[in-house]
């Protein structure tokens, strides 16, 4: 079962993501802000984590630093921004890809794809 | 008296309508139907105060998505994406509205305020708290706590809510003020207008003010009557004459116009009051120049017509003396084309004012009725500035008297009143002169009539012309 993390404060954005996700198979968790997202990814340990940037609590910067302080926080961290997309293009150690709010889904999905392989049913 | 601190708009006629701007640290409602500017207005106060040195949090309880309003308002000139995520943070709380309630969303919001060191609060979707409050005392509740939390850190909140909420119900008795936008339909048009409902702490210039929503965002026109530009200026008009232009016309009031004072020439088209009126711009020097105001006549058509009644407009244009401003009629709001009026006056310390016509000028409004406190302002305002004016009002009637006053409290404003008719002599259709009154002055009250020669513009003595009663007169 490969897992996602998604994180975003705007839910139809986490929620059609999970859709697209869950469509294909993955298996999807998401919260609303950092702080959440980080307790979910100690528990669900996910391949591959998709945040937002500006979020309550936490924003994407400081969830993707706790994440690589974190045991097992070397996955790959996609960003999905909009005006913050060039301060996190400079930060390569932290963000896999950033992707410039709006975006096609189907982008997204297939970099998914390509970074975590085809869903595994199980673990 | 002490004053309250102040946060700067940066909104042209804002702050102005604000006598300096929002009260720091106080709340506010901004409420007006989809589309009517209130997101603009907060976003734009939001990077005008992240332009300054400040923190602004946007807390959303819509389920829109903050990318779209983003992309909306990377289309105006204020929007400085690098401020976005650094001083500005737009955050959603629809989801904590959802699960945790209006106690959820205080305490996010809290947190959010400190962890931003936000000095403005933006919170969007006010309707949505009522609707997840039990009680109006829930409602209240809510407002009071983010107002309290805010307060504690020093900033100034801006709730936007889509309902026309009603001056007793329990957002509005919370809050220290409410800004209320609207957009409607006058004849054809669309005017947008904006209104100060409550300010506690400050005064404000009540009523209705138009405003204008273009590339640069948000700009306000305060009506030119709430505001006291030039209050203090004496009543009269001096005694000092300047000259009209016409010599002949010059005896006839008693040695020219009082200075500072306002004459209006009314009269059908082709009798002669935009030729009057470039005589009177022609006497512009150096030292008193002319403005202008053209709401007909395009600057190179009132040159053209100089031309050929022997004023050289175009010269006295090229050396700085005379300056046209020419109101296209894509301007519609009558307060901002006053300003632009009094602010070119004050640029060129002109003393001497064209506006051809008022009647054009007085058919830009958008409210019945306004006429008369909109001219008396502005005559005032000039005459302060010791401008005299000279302006027209085109009558309907072609020939005889008119059967209309075209503005009889309009005329009733104006220290001179001049006629001008066309009248039938023989076969021959004549130009003349009737002076109705010249406030403070004797004046030659017989008809004279008006003709143009190489020597000039003149007028001269007639005999009797069509009896002079709007009852004997055609309609148009």
């Amino acid at each position: 079962m490969t897992t996602i993390l998604v994180a975003d404060d705007e839910y139809l954005i986490a929620d059609i993501l999970a859709f697209a996700l869950e469509d294909l198979g993955y298996t999807v968790v998401s919260a609303g802000n950092g702080r959440k997202a980080l307790d979910l990814f100690r528990s669900f340990a996910p391949a591959l984590v998709i945040t937002d940037y500006m979020m309550p609590v936490m924003n994407g910067l400081e969830l993707a630093e706790a994440i690589r302080r974190t045991p097992g926080g070397t996955v790959p961290i996609l960003l999905m921004s909009g005006a913050q997309a060039e301060i996190a293009r400079a930060r390569g150690d932290l963000f896999t890809h950033v992707f410039d709010k709006p975006f096609v889904v189907e982008r997204m999905v297939s970099v998914v794809r390509e970074l975590v392989g085809p869903p595994s049913k199980a673990d | 008296m002490r004053q309250l601190d102040r946060l700067q708009c940066g909104i042209g006629g804002f702050d102005e309508i604000l006598e300096g701007g929002l009260v720091a640290g106080a709340s506010y409602i901004v409420q007006g139907r989809p589309g009517s500017g209130k997101t603009i207005l907060a976003n734009q106060i939001a990077f005008h105060h992240a332009a300054g040195g400040g923190r602004v949090l946007v807390a959303t309880l819509l389920s829109e998505s903050h990318e779209r309003l983003l992309q909306f308002l990377s289309t105006l000139a204020f929007f400085d994406p690098a401020r976005v995520g650094a001083e500005i943070s737009y955050v959603s709380a629809f989801e904590t509205l959802e699960d945790e309630g209006l106690d959820g969303v205080v305490t996010l919001i809290r947190r959010e305020i400190s962890r931003h060191g936000a000095t403005v609060l933006i919170v969007d979707g006010l309707l949505n708290a009522r609707s997840r409050a039990e009680t109006q005392l829930d409602t209240k509740k809510f407002i009071a706590a983010l107002q309290g939390h805010a307060a504690f850190a020093g900033c100034t909140v801006l709730f936007l809510t889509s309902a026309r909420l009603e001056d007793s119900s329990p957002e509005h008795t919370m809050v220290d003020g409410v800004i209320e936008l609207a957009e409607e339909i006058v004849g054809v048009r669309s005017v947008r207008r904006m209104q100060m409902k409550k300010t506690r702490g400050t005064g404000a210039l009540g009523g209705l003010h138009e405003f204008e929503i273009t590339g640069h965002g948000i700009r306000v026109h305060p009506r030119l009557e709430s505001r006291s530009i030039g209050s203090r200026a004496p009543d009269d008009p001096e005694d000092r004459r300047v000259s009209t232009g016409i010599g002949d016309l010059d005896r006839m009031v008693g040695g020219g116009l009082p200075v500072g004072s306002s004459t209006l020439v009314i009269g059908a088209s082709g009798t002669g009051k935009t030729s009057m009126a470039l005589a009177f711009a022609a006497e512009a020097t150096r030292a008193e120049p002319a403005v202008v105001l053209g709401l007909f006549e395009t600057p190179p058509r009132l040159e053209a017509k100089g031309a050929a009644l022997g004023l050289d407009i175009a010269g006295l244009r090229a050396a700085g003396v005379l300056h046209p401003v020419w109101v296209p009629p894509t301007d519609q709001i009558l307060d901002a084309i006053a300003y632009r009026v009094l602010d070119t006056v004050r640029e060129t310390g002109a003393r001497r004012l064209v506006i051809d016509s008022i009647g054009a000028l007085a058919r830009r409004g958008s409210t019945e009725g306004r006429d008369v406190p909109f001219f008396m302002s502005l005559f005032n305002a000039l005459r302060s500035l010791g401008v005299t004016v000279f302006a027209t009002w085109e009558t309907a009637d072609i020939v005889g008297t008119p059967s209309r006053a075209p503005a009889p409290n309009i005329a009733s404003i104006t220290d001179n009143l001049l006629l001008m008719r066309f009248v039938e002599r023989g076969t021959e259709l004549k130009r003349v002169l009737s002076i109705v009154k010249i406030r403070h002055s004797a004046y030659d009250a017989s008809v004279h009539e008006f003709v143009t020669t190489p020597t000039g513009l003149h007028f001269r003595p007639t005999g009797p012309v069509a009896a002079f009663s709007p009852g004997a007169a055609p309609t148009a």
